[in-house]
């Protein structure tokens, strides 16, 4: 693949970035990206890819190193001056206006004096051709579906004359042919084009079908360099996740057999949403903590809500001690189910709150007088509490919620459901963005309600974690369930193979696009 | 705007700080923002303009302006305005929106009109209330089933509604004529009450509120909390305006009507279960959905109540005038809208006071009677109002920029 002699279109030579605040994200990244070249980028969560990117657009500048563009060594103030250069790139939550049409959010960030200019129409043309993709420049971009709206954005980065086009999970949240599109896009881009693409995905199968070489980064080094035609998913996970880290004490084997027998604590008989759950179907024991263990829109939270009755078209049924749970947030509630949301700021907390009333606000009635009248001095006893127990750094219980940092804030969402009558444990992504001490506690926290009886599931990105935390693991991809391991058969390495694709792909009619194949299409 | 207040009801925390410690002796700026023009503009601008009317009215050699005649006069004319902000505030606080309050009383005026003659009083205060509740129920469906703004739904039915209105009385005024039905409306309505002894009595039972509150807090190793201050002052005022007053001391019925009925939504808004719950679904209503609060329930509740409380307002007003002009309440929502906002109610939700809002009501026509009584003519008056309420917004918004993330 490296058969081109030419000078490498873009060179990163020992990039580091250091945060004011001292973290450390990057340590020195090396990365060679050719023209006609699809050049893979992975890593785990946190590994720095993100940083690395946003450095190559100009969003970002290294704290050290150099970028050598075309040659030249440059240095990019603003993600403006790198579009100028011909970097365009393509976030995975594509910022488009949805009030515009097609074709005004194509060309955009054009300079020119007229909304309309004949020759957009053109240019646009001339894209569609390029591209082998139709699409009616009139429409507005609401309207589109989430496949066109990607399209969109891959024809608003060729429509600035980008050489390189860094695209960040472009696949993440598309179904299946809309998957296939892009691909099939990418490939032509790279093959007919000549256009250098990073391409930055979690899916290994994609990566493996479509890119040339790969670069996989870990704890802010380059782990691994290679030519995709040397090695396959197994080796890419294994660089991935690394040497088998002893962070978390692995408690597995000295735990509590699994409970006996009878009624299960949770049971989901067919739980489906549609569109975002397959028909879904789990028994919980009570002390028992399952893991899910999946990549973003892979079905993970989605299940938690349909659960929790917050999903309104989700359909199935669930039981809590064998009765039936209502299909609504308040019947959750009542039946003893909490939840703690992947968003604590738009979905966790209320922030006009101080921390104590934010603490008891799903459990009102058990601090009340009569279930009416709330008494104070027993809820700022309860928030006393919560920041002594889960160690929240908080001056007192009077603190604004917006005040604490982000570890502190999620406390206080799990905090809510702790003093209460809560049987089953709902936790997505409890530990996203919070520092490695927060998480600790609160995977710790996780296993002190097992062991009083409480049942836990957990969602998580960080497959480390769950294996430190679970009794057994499910895998989602897709929006439904494609395996289920007791922790104790299975490892970070595995866990990323299933919920990247090996064993999906395995399974009949799973992806039917799944198989990707080298070479032109049509 | 944008949040004001930190949610001043919801428990005897009334006051107390975000920031401080809890112990006591670092809570001085806990007071100094307490007392900032930010949490109390809205009384200072109060307190001001009465001593600025006050002593003008003095110097000029006019009647003295706070006489007891001259201040229940405001209060009765604020009245029915501050009705339908208190429910109007409940409504802004779970971050939705009712313009059409003002077609909604009415409509059910006219409807306690025309069917008074025909059915009896209370019986057609049912049908009016019914049909007041009705509305409400019909802008709630539509907001929270199809998921329309509360803006547009409420411009539409304030213009439909007050169609009905039209309909209804055919474009002509109506009036009762059965002397029965007219004697029933003038006991509702007219007439004052005297209310020096419940006065007293409720400045007593305020003093000792604030000195439980005062003694537990003590006993907690807490600071002061500030609300026991204003209670107890609260509580003094009343006592001493009853003891000089005495007789002279009297309300008209529709003061007291919105006396109690402001009372009851500010406990509940400050002291229960459902009011903690109502600030929630404003401040945030996807983190109230996924803690277990029924969220539509409470925003249809306060859909319900501002109709409700509007169709309130168009019995008193129906009792008032005994007769009805289809135009009649014209314009009154922006009045209700207004005190809401000088009472830093925030228009986002999650933040809002009973008692402020009622302070903003009276600070309007506090404004208006000041004019009247000053002869000031009626043509700067707008411009003043104007002002009073961009200012007002201007106070709480700047003051509130560093609060929020």
């Amino acid at each position: 693949m490296s058969d081109n002699s030419e000078v490498p279109l873009a060179r990163l030579e020992g990039v580091a970035k250091t945060f004011p605040n001292g973290t450390v994200a990057l340590r020195g990244v090396d990365l060679e990206i050719a023209r006609g070249q699809v050049h893979g980028l992975l890593g785990a969560n946190g590994a720095g890819k993100s940083t690395l990117i946003k450095i190559l657009s100009g969003a970002f500048q290294a704290t050290e190193g150099r970028i050598v563009w075309k040659g030249q060594p440059v240095r990019w103030t603003s993600p403006r001056e790198a579009n100028v250069m011909g970097v365009a790139t393509i976030h995975q939550h594509i910022p488009l206006v949805p009030t515009l049409s097609v074709l005004e959010n194509i060309f955009l960030a054009d300079e020119g004096p007229w909304r309309r200019d004949a020759s957009y129409r053109e240019r646009f043309n001339d894209i569609c051709q390029r591209v082998g993709y139709g699409l009616n420049p009139n429409s507005l971009v609401s309207e589109l579906s989430i496949g066109q709206r990607q399209m969109v954005a891959i024809f608003q980065a060729l429509g600035s004359g980008a050489d390189l086009v860094v695209m960040d999970e472009p696949t993440a949240s598309l179904a299946a042919e809309e998957r296939e599109l892009v691909y099939r896009t990418v490939r032509r881009l790279s093959k007919v084009e000549k256009k250098a693409i990073l391409f930055v995905s979690h899916f290994l199968d994609e990566v493996v079908a479509l890119t040339d070489c790969v670069t996989v980064i870990r704890d802010g080094r380059a782990v691994m360099r290679a030519d995709t035609c040397d090695i396959d998913e197994a080796r890419i996970a294994e660089a991935i996740v690394g040497r088998q880290i002893v962070a978390m004490e692995r408690a597995t084997h000295d735990r509590a057999p699994p409970p006996a027998k009878g009624t299960p604590r949770l049971e989901l008989r067919e739980v489906a949403s549609p569109g975002k759950l397959q028909p879904t179907s789990l028994k919980l024991a009570a002390g028992e903590v399952v893991g899910i263990a999946g990549l973003l829109g892979s079905g993970r939270s989605e299940l938690l809500h349909a659960i929790f009755g917050a999903d309104r078209q989700a359909t199935g049924e669930v039981s809590l001690d064998g009765r039936p749970v209502g299909r609504s947030t308040a019947a959750a509630v009542a039946a003893g189910l909490g939840l703690v949301p992947e968003d604590r700021n738009r979905q966790g907390l209320v922030p006009e709150f101080e921390l104590w009333r934010n603490a008891t606000l799903a459990m009102l009635e058990n601090v009340s007088w009569r279930r009416w009248l709330p008494i104070r001095r027993r809820e700022r006893e309860i928030a006393t509490e919560a920041i002594r127990k889960l160690q929240i750094k908080a001056q007192s219980p009077d603190v604004l919620v917006t005040q604490l940092s982000g570890g502190n804030a999620q406390k206080v969402t799990i905090a809510k459901w702790l003093f209460g009558d809560v049987k089953v444990f709902l936790l997505d992504e409890p530990t996203a963005g919070i520092d490695i001490g927060a998480k600790t506690d609160i995977l710790m926290l996780v296993r002190e309600l097992a062991a009083s009886g409480k049942s836990v599931i957990v969602v998580s990105s960080e497959f480390e974690e769950l294996i430190a935390v679970a009794d057994r693991i499910l895998v989602m991809r897709d929006g439904r369930c494609v395996a289920e391991r007791a922790t104790h058969d299975t490892s970070e390495h595995e866990l990323v193979l299933l919920a990247g694709g090996q064993s999906a792909a395995a399974e009949p009619a799973h992806r039917p696009s799944a198989p990707l194949h080298h070479g032109e299409p049509t | 705007m944008s949040m004001s207040s930190p949610a001043p009801p919801s428990g005897p925390s009334i006051g107390e700080s975000a920031k401080a410690p809890a112990d006591a002796p670092a809570s001085s700026s806990d007071w100094r923002r307490l007392f900032s023009l930010r949490e109390m503009g809205v009384y200072y601008a109060l307190i001001l303009l009465v001593l600025v009317l006050s002593v003008t009215t003095a110097y000029s050699g006019r009647p003295n302006y706070l006489s007891v005649l001259n201040v229940t006069n405001v209060l009765y004319q604020s009245s029915l305005t501050a009705i339908m902000a208190v429910a109007m505030t409940v409504i802004l606080i779970t971050g939705n929106f009712d313009l059409s309050v003002a077609s909604v009383a009415a409509l059910s005026a006219a409807v306690l009109i025309g069917t008074a003659d025909a059915i009896g009083f209370w019986p057609s205060v049912g049908a009016a209330m019914s049909v007041a509740v009705a509305a409400g129920l019909l802008n709630g469906v539509i907001v929270q089933l199809l998921g329309i703004n509360a803006f547009i739904v409420t411009l539409g039915t304030l213009t439909a509604i007050r169609g009905v209105v039209l309909l209804y009385t055919n474009g002509h005024s109506l009036s009762v004529s059965n002397p029965g039905v007219i004697e029933a409306m003038r006991a509702f309505e007219e007439g004052r009450l005297e209310v020096a002894l419940p006065c007293i009595a409720v400045g007593v039972v305020l003093i000792i509120v604030a000195a439980a509150f005062a003694f537990r807090a003590r006993r907690a190793r807490e600071g002061l909390p500030a609300v026991c201050l204003g209670i107890a002052s609260g509580g003094v005022c009343l006592i001493a305006l009853g003891a000089f007053q005495r007789e002279a001391l009297t309300l008209p019925k529709p003061v007291i009507y919105m006396g109690i009925y402001a009372a009851i939504i500010w406990f509940a808004l400050t002291f229960t279960t459902i009011g903690r719950r109502v600030y929630a679904v404003g401040g945030n209503s996807e983190a109230a959905r996924l803690s277990g609060i029924n969220v539509g329930r409470y925003k249809m509740g306060a859909f319900i109540l501002c109709s409700a409380a509007a169709g309130f307002v168009g019995v008193l007003f129906a009792s008032r005038l005994r007769s009805i002009n289809p135009a009649a309440l014209q314009g009154a929502e922006l009045t209700v809208i207004a005190s809401a906002i000088l009472g830093g109610t925030s228009l986002y939700g999650g933040a809002g006071s009973v008692a402020k809002t009622i302070a903003g009501a009276l600070l309007l026509f506090t404004l208006t009677n000041g004019f009247n009584i000053l002869n000031l003519g009626a043509n700067y008056q707008g411009i003043i109002e104007g002002t009073v309420i961009v200012a007002a917004a201007a106070i709480y918004t700047v003051g509130s920029a560093g609060r929020r993330k």
